[in-house]
């Protein structure tokens, strides 16, 4: 299985490129392929895995690829529970590289897909005695997979003042933020979310914007990371994404624009600080959406001008249509809500 | 002709003949900048570190070849530097038998000062050079590492990540370590640490996965010369080793050490020292110095020692 690691380190590894205004971009060619392989590793140390092993995840797509690459090379057979959001060109390349793609076509009463696919993946899993989840919202080797991004970026650049990142798993922001705060304890952290998403308090609902956010609450997530969190909808993060495209020639998928977006408000703010923005994967999957003029013009999800700054919120219930940002403080999230509750009366 | 390592000079007897009495002397260190263990690119974990060296101590090694069958060593009691002699004529496949070591050192022991791979260093380059030969650094710090099993890296004249029980660099950062001034403290003056009799820390995950953010850091601060940035890296190694090898007034010193403006606190990782770090091109040094030693002075430290790397 190390061999498995190097060779995904070896071929994976992010870019740190500079992007102007003191922002460093870590451009993932594919972000989830680590967190994916390090939980693999680990699963191998603790004897929870062997070679034969079924390996069983539920994951609306990029997790799902990060693990088919990984079990392709391990030689361990994997089953992935998904749903529509897993687009059929994503699905074919999870099977061509050896994997079972189950989806799960009905959305849970409660919990979204999400839950729906958990139920799924439970009936799977008492079907097969030797296997192991893999449950990247709760797994720990998670977020530690990312010290190697901590270690790269500190080499390359030095002193970190901010990290910009959106969170789904929470496995790559809060992991990358504990292991820089070790050194840069000051460093403030922020991070992306998108409306419609449970993660900093906002109700569960249908999201347009997928890579990011999520129906239930990961284990992954420690809000008392944050500083700062900001609610994106798919609009603007197209748009971002695009203008992205253009101003710095970087192909990029939905969640980079985002932060992108993000990044560039904070560093406006907060000159001659270094900035790094994490870029988790490439535009490619995103043809015949974010690239696609028609597609966004047809479902309106094109802006002519990006705001330039959010609404400020004083409660994640306030964050409506278009960005917002609250002012976190790296409260717990019982705390940030009970007081942001009480401030927002 | 002359061969040197990190500030250990080896100088040739002027005597024509092919061997004779070997000289050589070797700085000491003032606790590591970094001690830990890290996964190298084959996932093999490598315990690892970084001397802060100290040209003020040093250990002189005179060695002279004779028809006896053993070397002899005094004082007795450095049986590393002895057996560091023999595995060096073994190993340069001398035409003697034995001889007589003497080690003349200015190195306590037991410190964290690095007496024993002092002694160690000196005393392969004192067969060296009685035989007449040149070793290379690597070749020094794998004779050492047998000798000692566990050795430090002042032998490098680079600064480098040195796999101090398997005898091998990690990775070369720089060409040298960047200017650094300290102040060194003993805070236990009545305590031992023998690094032998001390069972190797055993890290947590968590730890392990620090370090890596800290080799990290290393390589930007000493390729960038970011005194800084290093000091802040041997903050965080002494503070995993607190939990292994607890120092007395640790936290004490790191807090006096940030409100007088040093950048870091290293320690010894099996020793008992405690080394303040100064940029010395911070103008407010002379002051910060001088209120650290106030500070040290009310904790009942007054016995300090200066130097500059």
């Amino acid at each position: 299985m190390n061999d498995v690691y190097s060779a995904i380190l070896n071929s994976y590894t992010p870019r740190l490129v500079s992007l102007g205004n003191d922002i460093t971009a870590a451009i993932f060619q594919f972000m989830k392929v680590f967190p994916a392989t390090f939980c693999l590793k680990r699963a191998y140390e603790d004897g929870l895995v062997t070679s034969r092993s079924l390996i069983i995840e539920s994951s609306s797509g990029n997790m799902a690829l990060g693990l088919a690459l990984a079990c392709n090379l391990s030689g361990n057979p994997l089953t992935i529970v998904t749903d529509y959001a897993c687009d059929d060109c994503l699905r074919q390349r999870i099977e061509h590289l050896g994997a079972h793609v189950v989806l799960v076509s009905k959305p849970s009463s409660i919990g979204g897909y999400q839950q729906a696919r958990l139920n799924r993946l439970a009936e799977i899993r008492a079907e097969n005695p030797d296997h192991w989840w893999v449950d990247q919202y709760d797994n720990p080797a998670n977020p530690g997979a990312y010290s190697f991004l901590a270690e790269q970026i500190v080499g390359t650049i030095g002193q970190i003042d901010c990290l910009v990142g959106t969170v789904g798993s929470g496995g790559s922001v809060c992991g990358t933020a504990t292991f820089l705060r070790e050194l840069f304890p000051e460093m403030t952290t922020v991070g992306v979310d998108t409306f419609g998403s449970v993660l900093f308090g906002q109700q569960d609902e249908t999201r347009e914007l997928r890579g990011l956010g999520n129906s239930l609450l990961p284990q992954n997530v420690d809000h008392s990371i944050f500083d700062e969190v900001h609610w994106v909808g798919a609009a603007e993060a197209y748009t971002a994404t695009r203008l992205l495209h253009r101003e710095t020639s970087l192909f990029c998928g939905g969640t980079s624009g985002a932060a992108w977006m993000v990044a560039r408000y904070w560093a406006a703010r907060n000159r001659g600080a270094r900035v790094v923005c994490i870029f988790p994967d490439d535009g490619h999957r995103y043809i015949q959406t974010i690239y696609n003029d028609q597609y966004l013009h047809c479902k309106e999800l094109w802006r002519v001008r990006l705001p330039e700054s959010p609404v400020m919120v004083k409660h994640p219930g306030l964050a409506s249509s278009g960005w917002s940002c609250m002012q976190w403080g790296r409260r717990s999230y019982v705390d940030a809500l009970t007081l942001a509750g009480s401030l927002a009366k | 002709m002359k061969a040197k390592t990190n500030g250990c000079d080896l100088h040739r007897d002027l005597s024509e003949s092919c061997f004779g009495v070997g000289y050589a002397r070797s700085i000491a260190q003032h606790g590591e900048l970094f001690q830990g263990q890290i996964e190298d690119r084959e996932c093999r974990r490598r315990r690892c570190l970084v001397s802060l060296p100290c040209k003020e101590m040093y250990s002189e090694a005179t060695f002279e070849p004779s028809t006896t069958k053993t070397i002899t060593i005094q004082p007795p009691h450095k049986l590393k530097a002895k057996r560091s002699a023999e595995l060096t004529c073994e190993y340069l496949k001398v035409p003697w038998n034995g001889g007589s070591i003497r080690i003349e050192s200015t190195v306590p022991e037991a410190k964290g000062y690095g007496s024993s791979t002092a002694d160690c260093v000196a005393a392969t380059l004192a067969v060296a050079d009685a035989a007449n030969t040149y070793l290379t650094e690597e070749e020094v710090a794998r004779l050492v590492v047998k000798a000692e099993v566990a050795s430090d890296n002042f032998m490098f004249q680079d600064a480098v990540l040195f796999a101090h029980r398997d005898g091998i660099i990690l990775e070369r950062f720089a060409p040298s370590l960047p200017r650094i001034e300290v102040i060194g403290v003993d805070t236990a003056e009545k305590s031992y640490v023998h690094t032998l009799e001390y069972p190797p820390a055993v890290y947590s995950r968590q730890q392990l996965q620090s370090f890596r953010i800290l080799t990290g850091a290393l390589r930007y601060a000493l390729r960038q010369r970011d005194v800084r940035l290093l000091g802040r890296v041997a903050t965080a190694s002494a503070t995993i080793n607190e939990h292994f090898l607890p120092k007395p007034l640790f936290k004490d010193v790191v807090a006096i050490g940030r409100d007088v403006g040093a950048v870091g606190v290293a320690v010894a990782h099996s020793g008992t020292v405690l080394s303040v770090l100064f940029d010395p091109q911070d103008r407010q040094l002379e002051r910060g110095i001088h209120q650290l030693r106030q500070h040290l002075c009310d904790l009942g430290i007054s016995k300090i020692m200066r130097f500059k790397t």
